[in-house]
């Protein structure tokens, strides 16, 4: 996957293979993914949410019943985690090729790895904890069991402004790393995630944190996003001359 | 100029009644001892009238009759994709009930 | 897409302001109608409470937010024909109309509900008042969006050396949706039944 040095040579195009650390960045992104779906859907069964309604007994239950599943797809999780570094570094290089200010990208940076621990992390500890005393008071137990799932559910402030930042940028951006369309996806995106808020009040209904609104129709936009920015990031790299003007449109750059 | 700016009053003013119409329809909804009654035949029409509008709002508000063939198809069809899935869930609800 | 037309008067067909803008149009259009569908789904599983509680909202305030939202559509459509033609000084004043009935139907809107949980009807009262806080309060955060959107078009609009069509286009593009989904809203919460 060698590129093709245009107008200004830098010093990564005089490289063999300078796209190198972008593709093995990208591809860390989509394994990670998998490993998230995987963990989160398949193995400890996090997702879709359990009931917040459900009394103490039945939630020791929960746990009882998933006892093996939380404790080894939460060990995946904590090896794994340091792989969204190589995603968020992605994202923010996506920026830094952008002809916006590079603040853009150093916020971002900043404010997704400070999400991943409300938004990812305490979950994980938090099941964890859970899951490794089964013979915990069980009122303990539903401690943890709330308060995991409204801290992953709930804490959806900085993911929305990452994605602002992105939007902005997106939009201003004169090197048309992306289309328009992607930067208002992003606002889509960041919309879906004001909606799921009112998980904190609701314990029942569409807008509880297991809710038809809250969760399910959010996921939707959120796969949809997903796979879209995973897709875009691809090209993104595809397209890459090194330079610092527009990116060249797909059919000219060298794959 | 001044032919645009008054097919534009007229819009509103076609969209206004509409709206006004509402009224009409939410009084006439009411029987006679003024109780609530939930009835499929005003919901229904009280949806048919919305799409309308929002479908005069596409055409002369976003400028859509004056646009290609595919974005009026498209805003088309989105009237009638919220038409079937408004008009779905709530018959759908009642058979259900 | 060519039109093929030997009249000469008929406009060339054209996309108003970015396709993107569209797209992300289409794609929240359906999103609410994704709420709309629950939110009538619901209302059928509970015909009495849904009814009783809407019969608190008072119909004549929404009749009101929506002509106004409908005006402001109707002075934004203005304002992009009036910016068409080169005439700037009235799209600007269009433009701050437009702002002007968005700030109309944003304070009516905050004081609507200042009075409904005055009378004890809050977000988590009950089914049909979740639905209403949460739809008009989901549309009250594009609503803002849209002043955020009618500040770039008068900016783009103030100074010769912008005034970009394709963008003022996909500004009221945008407000338009603000303006239908409106539409919408009021017909499923204030007068279905």
């Amino acid at each position: 996957m060698s590129a093709v040095a245009t107008a200004t040579a830098s010093p990564l195009t005089r490289r063999h293979n300078p796209k190198r650390e972008l593709w093995l960045a990208w591809w860390t992104l989509v394994v990670f993914y998998n490993f998230f779906f995987l963990v989160f859907f398949v193995i400890t069964r996090v997702q879709p949410p359990p009931n917040p309604a459900w009394d103490t007994p039945r939630v020791v239950q929960w746990f009882h019943d998933n006892h093996f599943g939380l404790l080894a797809g939460f060990a995946i999780m904590f090896v794994i985690t340091g792989m969204t570094t190589m995603s968020n570094a992605l994202i923010a290089y996506s920026m830094r090729r952008m002809s916006v200010s590079r603040a853009f990208a150093y916020s971002y940076l900043i404010l997704y790895s400070l999400s991943a621990i409300p938004g990812m992390l305490l979950m994980c500890i938090a099941l964890t904890v859970g899951a490794l005393r089964p013979d915990r008071d069980p009122e303990l137990i539903y401690w943890i069991y709330d308060f995991a799932f409204l801290s992953f559910v709930g804490t959806m402030g900085v993911f929305l402004i990452g994605s602002l930042v992105w939007m902005l940028a997106i939009l201003i951006d004169k090197n048309r790393v992306f289309p328009k369309w992607f930067g208002y996806l992003n606002l889509c995106n960041g919309l879906t995630e004001i909606v799921v808020s009112p998980a904190w009040i609701f314990r029942g209904g569409v807008l509880a944190w297991n809710g038809q609104i809250a969760w399910w129709l959010d996921m939707v936009v959120f796969g949809i996003y997903t796979g879209v920015f995973i897709f875009l990031l691809r090209q993104m790299i595809q397209r890459e001359d090194f330079g610092a003007g527009p990116l060249p449109e797909l059919s000219k750059a060298a794959r | 100029m001044i032919k645009f700016n008054k097919r534009l009053l007229v819009v509103w003013l076609v969209l206004a009644s509409f709206t006004l119409g509402y009224l009409w329809i939410d009084h006439s909804a009411e029987d006679h001892a003024g109780s609530l009654r939930s009835s499929a035949v005003v919901t229904s029409s009280v949806i048919v009238i919305a799409l309308i509008k929002v479908r005069i709002i596409f055409r002369e508000f976003m400028e859509v009759r004056q646009a290609p063939v595919l974005l009026c198809r498209l805003t088309d069809a989105w009237v009638l994709l919220i038409a079937v899935a408004l008009l779905g869930s709530y018959f759908i609800g009642t058979a259900i009930r | 897409m060519t039109t093929v037309t030997e009249n000469t008067d008929k406009p060339a067909k054209f996309v108003p302001g970015q396709p993107d803008m569209w797209a992300f149009v289409l794609f929240e259009t359906l999103v609410f109608t994704a709420y709309f569908g629950f939110y009538l789904f619901y209302r059928t599983q509970n015909p009495e409470l849904f009814l009783h509680s809407q019969a608190q909202l008072d119909l004549r305030i929404g009749v009101f937010n929506t002509l106004i939202l409908l005006l402001s559509s109707w002075s934004v459509a203005r304002c992009v024909q009036s910016a068409r033609v080169g005439a700037y000084g009235p799209a600007l004043k269009d433009a701050f109309l437009t702002a002007f009935f968005g700030l109309v139907f944003l304070c009516s809107k905050v004081f609507e509900w200042a009075r409904q949980i005055q009378m004890g009807n809050g977000f988590g009262s009950n089914d049909f008042f979740t639905y209403y806080f949460f739809l008009t309060g989901i549309h009250f955060v594009h609503l803002l969006i849209g002043f955020v959107v009618l500040g770039v078009a008068i900016y783009q609009l103030r100074s010769p050396v912008r005034r970009s069509q394709e963008l003022v286009e996909t500004c009221a593009t945008y407000w338009h949706t603000v303006d239908f989904l409106w539409v919408l809203i009021f017909a499923l919460l204030y007068v279905v039944r």
